[in-house]
């Protein structure tokens, strides 16, 4: 965190932040001499490369504007956070800074642990820039909003780590600056302390405040943010509407990462055995498809002998693990008295609701009774849905809702 | 880190120094006693070692007609102690505040001047009991401080100037902390502080130990309390030009190099 202050007049063009062609490398060194006697050895040079962590970045952010940052680990986007903190200097261009800034990096950094929590109060804001007029007149305030009234005289190192981030967050909140600079921190705290977070968050965009957010989760931008930039390699690929810069984000990134069928873990006795897992739109197959396209299963099977009523099942789960959905031939009484050779499946599903992200599909065939396993193929193949005729993100379906508003006086929009 | 900044920072250089005095002492059942007790032990050893090892004669004071070896040594070790103490503990400053650079922008030479205020404060606190010691001795010497406190000053500029440089150099090569354990000692014996300067049978080594960085403020220090005479202006010019070259110095090189901590780290 840090806050400086900037001049406080409005500048002509009304840009909180201005990012100015910025390119900022490191050194990769290959031998690196920390200590003198290694220094001297090495010729008084240390053997290094450039890395280029941002290549002529430029944009302006306007005042009350909300933007996200995004990008991959790795894009660049930590090291352009810190250049806008001004924790590091760019090798080429500038950042300028109109309004005071506070940047919230890393939550209680700075903190002693042998000083109390009013102590730590007062060096932390001080910190972040703070005047001690200043903070004893936000004091009160800083410690409601921690909720740690009973606690704040006890040296922090006795505090657990979620009152530690509480009483960071409530400084750094508190400072009341004019332009946001935050890193991934929406994820602290337990859901209620979330929930205190998030409402100050949307407060301080209803002041009509200046928000950057730098992070890789897409729903908080898509949720936050007016504006979306996306770094990629230290350049940006991207910017303009959120909706907009995320859908070519993901697909990007997914399409990066082929998504096809995976070895799976096969276990089973193995008479008859799942080949081969495909994903149709109409008749052509895929791997990725769009929230509502109607999409058909295919699997391939192949038996060494004659099965007597084969049950097939598929399953399919959200890459982190939450089952969707489980359909079986059982359920919809399709069984076949006896299979043998080779042959295909059809799953139709319609019109799969799917919201976008990454999902794993699991295949089964097992006897009638349940006692016999043949085939369980867990990790079957993986596949992606993209953004299609729904725009939700969260949760993993869309039930496809249709929104109607009505009231004594409720006026319509032109749209 | 511009003036600016760093002047808009004050109240945090007030808070770090603050901490510096308030942690320093944690858990230690004597507390600020010991800042009393090291130099005290110090002035019994080289006491002994002067008087009855090696049969050294106390310098008589030129003015106050004192004729003590351990007021003597004190009034040397103290203003020096400022300064070994202050540097040693800088030193690893910036890089212990690695966690603090690499998350916050803020000024970084606060890390090391509060260490320096803080010394200054335990310093001046010395002094007085060392004031009150020399009044036991029947030798009052209050009005004295007045330079002793423009002396203080200077050290402190000095100070400042060689902690600024080696805790920088320290983020980049992390044996400034052994080097210095060296240099500190050579400072130490080359300043008149254990012996009386007249009493140098060497030239060269009178003209060091009495013109030297550390020894002249060394000099200056005991002149002031010991012999209760104001130093020469040459004395007075020449503890300036090492407290005004040193603290430039000192504060362009760090200048130069913190931009660059943050990613050293």
């Amino acid at each position: 965190m840090s806050l400086r202050a900037g001049p406080a007049s409005t500048t002509a063009d009304g840009y909180a932040l201005r990012v100015a062609d910025v390119t900022k490398t490191f050194r990769i060194h290959h031998e690196r001499a920390s200590s003198l006697k290694a220094f001297i050895a090495a010729g008084g040079r240390n053997r290094y490369e450039d890395f280029y962590a941002l290549r002529n970045v430029s944009f302006d952010v306007a005042e009350g504007e909300a933007v996200g940052v995004i990008g991959h680990n790795g894009s660049g986007k930590s090291t352009l956070l810190k250049c806008m903190a001004k924790i590091l200097t760019p090798n080429a261009g500038h950042v300028e800074v109109t309004k005071r800034m506070a940047a919230l990096l890393e939550l209680g950094a700075g903190f002693h642990p042998e000083l109390s929590g009013r102590d730590n109060v007062f060096l932390n804001a001080a910190i972040l820039g703070m005047g001690r007029k200043e903070i004893a007149e936000r004091f009160d305030e800083i410690v409601a909003f921690s909720g740690l009234e009973q606690f704040i005289d006890t040296p922090v190192k006795t505090y657990s780590s979620g009152m530690y981030v509480r009483l960071a967050f409530a400084v750094a909140i508190n400072v009341e600056p004019e332009l946001l600079l935050i890193d991934e921190i929406l994820a602290v705290g337990d859901v209620t302390f979330q929930q205190k977070c998030m409402e100050k968050f949307v407060d301080f965009r209803e002041q009509g405040r200046t928000l950057v957010l730098v992070t890789h989760d897409t729903g908080n931008v898509r949720d936050f943010c007016d504006r979306a930039i996306w770094l990629d390699h230290g350049v940006v690929r991207s910017d303009g509407e959120p909706a907009a810069v995320i859908d070519e984000y993901t697909e990007t990134m997914l399409g990066a990462q082929q998504s096809t069928e995976t070895e799976g873990m096969r276990r089973g006795d193995g008479q008859i055995t799942i080949q081969r897992v495909e994903l149709l739109v109409d008749g052509v197959p895929v791997d990725r498809f769009r929230t509502g396209d109607d999409v058909t299963v295919r699997l391939h099977f192949e038996a060494s002998e004659s099965i007597p009523k084969p049950v097939f099942a598929i399953s399919i789960a959200s890459f982190t693990g939450a089952l969707v959905t489980s359909p079986s031939s059982r359920n919809v009484g399709q069984i076949p008295d006896a299979i043998s050779g080779s042959g295909v499946v059809d799953i139709e599903l319609g019109d799969v609701p799917l919201v976008p992200q990454r999902y794993v599909l699991h295949t089964e065939i097992t006897g009638y009774g349940r006692q016999r396993v043949y085939d369980h193929l867990q990790n079957a193949r993986t596949f992606d849905v993209v953004t299609g005729s729904s725009s939700e993100t969260h949760g993993v379906v869309t039930l496809n809702p249709v929104w109607k508003i009505s009231g004594d006086d409720v006026v319509p929009s032109l749209e | 880190m511009s003036l600016r900044t760093a002047v808009a920072h004050r109240n945090l250089l007030y808070l770090l120094s603050l901490k510096e005095l308030r942690t320093r002492y944690r858990k230690s059942l004597l507390g600020w006693a010991w800042s009393l007790l090291n130099p005290i032990s110090q002035m019994i050893i080289f006491s002994i070692l002067f008087l009855k090892v090696f049969g050294g004669v106390p310098p008589k004071g030129a003015a106050s007609g004192l004729t003590n070896f351990p007021l003597y040594f004190l009034a040397g070790l103290l203003p020096f102690q400022f300064f070994a103490v202050s540097v040693t503990a800088s030193i690893g400053s910036v890089q212990g505040g690695a966690s603090l650079i690499k998350k916050v922008a803020f000024p970084h030479e606060h890390l090391v001047l509060s260490i320096v205020i803080a010394q200054f404060v335990t310093v001046c606190i010395e002094l007085l009991v060392l004031s009150v010691t020399f009044l036991l001795f029947g030798h009052f010497m209050f009005q004295w401080l007045v330079p002793m406190a423009v002396l203080l000053g200077l050290i402190g500029l000095f100070t400042i100037g060689v902690a600024l440089t080696l805790s920088a150099a320290n983020v980049f090569f992390h044996d400034i902390n052994y080097l210095w354990g060296i240099v500190s000692q050579v400072l130490f014996y080359s300043s008149p502080i254990i012996f009386v300067p007249e009493q140098i049978p060497s030239r060269s080594v009178r003209a060091i130990s009495n013109w030297g960085p550390t020894g002249s403020f060394v000099r200056a220090a005991q002149e002031i309390l010991y012999d209760n005479r104001m130093p020469s202006p040459e004395r007075w010019l020449q503890v300036s030009l090492y407290a005004g070259v040193t603290f430039v110095a000192g504060a362009w090189i760090f200048n130069r190099l913190s931009p660059r901590f943050a990613e050293e780290m």
